[in-house]
């Protein structure tokens, strides 16, 4: 009995042993890394927004695929103005090429947060705050061109480099100079994209009766007039760059400090109504930023909509490809934090351009570009309280050469 | 026939648990899977006890798994047809295999005590040279610029990217931003939690120029894993020129000076 019991035990192994062996060589036949082919998720919210037809939610999709392709095999027209050999490094899953040099650094970084298709709907982008940036509206906040414009490419690249402190965007310092730039590529790519895609559902709305509810798929239309206008936005943010008028030298850091308080306060640059009186981001913080008023807004009017089957559809979109609107805390400028970089120049810039997407408006136009200076100064003084002793043998601003 | 095969598998496998074990620790350094190069003053002394005390637990490792081996190939139950007998034990045996762990113990505890105090209490008294803050997933860093003391306005503010002078003590002021983390510099030695609301001084002295990695060693959420960073140690007149070069970026009033390494 009791050997016969070990005998049984011994063919249960054996058979455990077979089967195991059997699995691995399932899995080194199929191979294991296997996921189904990845795909860009259509701008649900915005379609619905317009009330697009199934058909013509279609339609968008065709446009989509023939114009950028898929997220492992995008498009590169030439229209778009973008580099084929960058955008490969960074799209598709994460592998390794021949050369041994690593792919698919956009899924391997940032596609968690950002999303595949550059929505800002990653899994992980529920539990952040503020939410990580939705590219498709074309929108960028931290940036040295004025308030409308695109950002440069050097502009992505220092926030690649510096992460954004203060939420949840690490940085990335240690990749290569060629990885940072297939990544910058592949977020104007994604931005691209989105942005012709909000164009193309927007396009329907002014459709004669002839085009019968469908987008004139002609070269002129689709590439000219619509990739064309959002890349040009792109190409011509280059020559953009805000011009920065040097630092007054004739005034000493404690005037000048003095001078931006007083505009600080004042009525022209009025920072106080948000910044709050004592600069600790209390004053006005129940506004909302563009992406998360665009939902808000949306959302009042599918609540008072008449039509009970668009305004159910609408409530699902809403679950499913929206994140529940937050407001946006104007800053808190006493901790030090500097989201867009703590160089006197980033604060210069944020200060002449405002941020936009972000309540915070351009000073440019009420405000002397020598008074920035002086508010500059006065914000980089906060988070040290100083009364005075300001100056003595710790220079604040260092010169530039 | 079977049952006596069955038998000898189970012994030999069991066998192959030391043997394997003894082949991965003899291949390891030339796979170069081993401990990483040791560019600290300190290591050396972690490296030696770490040795002593795989030494020690080595031999116990194969003694125990050898005699398991020979257990289950002289008592199996194929070849072993009589009954089996049972003893009460052996009282002398029990305290002979208690007291000996217990004093090996107690040795290696009071034998790494000096060890311990250079790495944990020794602290050398100076201002800190770098305040290394973790955050959910990066090290952000705070130099105290000319005058020496952190929190004054000509601090110089980076991120990951560590440089530090060799040959000298380094003082550094770990905190955490979010969560549990864990600073950790395999080249020096190094592995220190940094715990949120406290701030934990960490010192060392690096004996070599080159640049290494600092790793999270403490699971901190789901970016874990890429929450990496660079440590590079430099000479004193190259690390000040170093921090000249980086103040500059960061007081930069001119598009001209732009440069990426800069927060």
């Amino acid at each position: 009995m009791r050997s016969g019991t070990s005998q049984l035990r011994f063919d249960a192994f054996r058979r455990s042993l077979a089967a195991v062996v059997g699995c691995l060589a399932l899995l080194a036949a199929t191979g294991c890394g296997r996921t189904p082919a990845a795909s860009f998720r259509p701008n649900m919210v915005e379609a619905t927004k317009q009330r697009l037809t199934p058909d013509q939610e279609q339609q968008v999709a065709t446009i989509l695929l023939a114009m950028f392709g898929t997220p492992d095999e995008p498009v590169c027209l030439p229209e778009a103005g973008l580099d084929e050999a960058k955008l490969r490094l960074a799209a598709g899953p994460v592998r390794s090429d021949i050369a041994g040099r690593k792919n698919g650094l956009y899924r391997e970084h940032c596609a968690h947060c950002h999303g595949v298709t550059g929505d800002g709907l990653g899994p992980t982008a529920a539990f952040l705050n503020p939410y990580p940036r939705d590219y498709r509206p074309g929108v960028f906040k931290f940036k040295s061109t004025e308030r409308a414009d695109k950002p440069t490419d050097q502009d992505l690249v220092r926030i690649l480099h510096n992460g954004i402190v203060g939420t949840s965007m690490p940085s990335f310092a240690l990749l290569s100079d060629l990885e940072i730039e297939a990544l910058t590529e592949y977020v104007k790519y994604l931005s691209i994209r989105g942005e012709t895609e909000i164009e193309l559902v927007r396009a329907f709305f002014e459709l004669d009766d002839e085009d019968e509810g469908k987008l004139p798929e002609t070269r002129e239309f689709l590439i000219d007039e619509m990739l064309a206008t959002v890349a040009e936005k792109w190409r011509s943010a280059a020559e953009a760059e805000i011009a920065v008028p040097e630092m007054p030298a004739d005034i000493d850091l404690a005037a000048s400090i003095a001078k931006g308080k007083e505009l600080f306060y004042g009525d022209k640059a009025n920072c106080v109504k948000c910044h709050g009186v004592t600069g600790l981001g209390d004053g006005q913080a129940n506004d909302y930023d563009d992406w998360n008023k665009a939902i808000v807004q949306w959302s009042q009017e599918v609540a008072g909509d008449q039509d009970p089957a668009w305004a159910s559809r609408a409530t699902q979109v809403l679950a499913g490809d929206a994140l529940r609107p937050r407001t946006i805390p104007p800053r808190n400028l006493r901790q030090g934090l500097y989201r867009g970089g703590r160089r006197p120049l980033d604060i210069y810039y944020r200060i002449h351009a405002g941020i936009n997407g972000a309540p915070m408006p351009a000073a440019a136009g009420t405000v002397a570009p020598e008074d920035i200076w002086h508010i500059v100064n006065y914000v980089r003084s906060l988070p040290y309280d100083f009364d005075g002793e300001l100056g003595i043998d710790r220079p604040m601003i260092a010169k530039g050469d | 026939m079977g049952k006596r095969l069955a038998g000898m598998f189970w012994a030999l496998l069991f066998l192959a648990v030391p043997v394997l074990g003894v082949a991965v620790f003899a291949i390891a350094p030339s796979i170069n899977v081993w401990l990483p190069k040791d560019v600290s003053e300190h290591g050396a002394s972690i490296d030696s006890l770490f040795y002593f005390i795989l030494a020690l637990t080595g031999v116990v490792f194969i003694a125990t798994e050898v005699l398991l081996f020979w257990f289950m190939w002289k008592y199996d139950a194929a070849k072993n047809t009589g009954p089996a007998t049972y003893i009460h034990g052996s009282h002398t045996l029990e305290v002979v295999w208690t007291i000996i762990p217990a004093a090996t113990l107690l040795f290696l505890a009071i034998y790494q005590m000096n060890a311990w105090a250079d790495v944990k209490m020794r602290r050398p008294q100076m201002q800190p040279t770098v305040e290394v803050v973790a955050r959910q997933f990066e090290w952000r860093l705070r130099y105290p610029g000319r005058d020496g003391m952190l929190g004054t306005p000509d601090d110089l503010h980076l991120v990951n990217d560590l440089h530090l002078p060799i040959d000298e003590d380094i003082l550094v002021q770990l905190k955490s931003m979010d969560v549990l983390h864990s600073f950790f510099l395999p080249h020096v030695r190094i592995k220190q939690d940094a715990v949120p609301g406290m701030k934990i001084p960490v010192w060392f002295k690096a004996t070599e120029t080159g640049a290494f990695d600092i790793v999270c060693a403490e699971l901190c959420g789901w970016g874990h894993y890429k929450m990496k960073g660079r440590v590079t140690f430099v000479t004193r007149p190259e690390f000040e020129n170093w921090l000249e070069r980086k103040y500059a970026e960061q007081e930069a009033t001119q598009p001209s000076l732009d440069t990426v390494t800069v927060n």
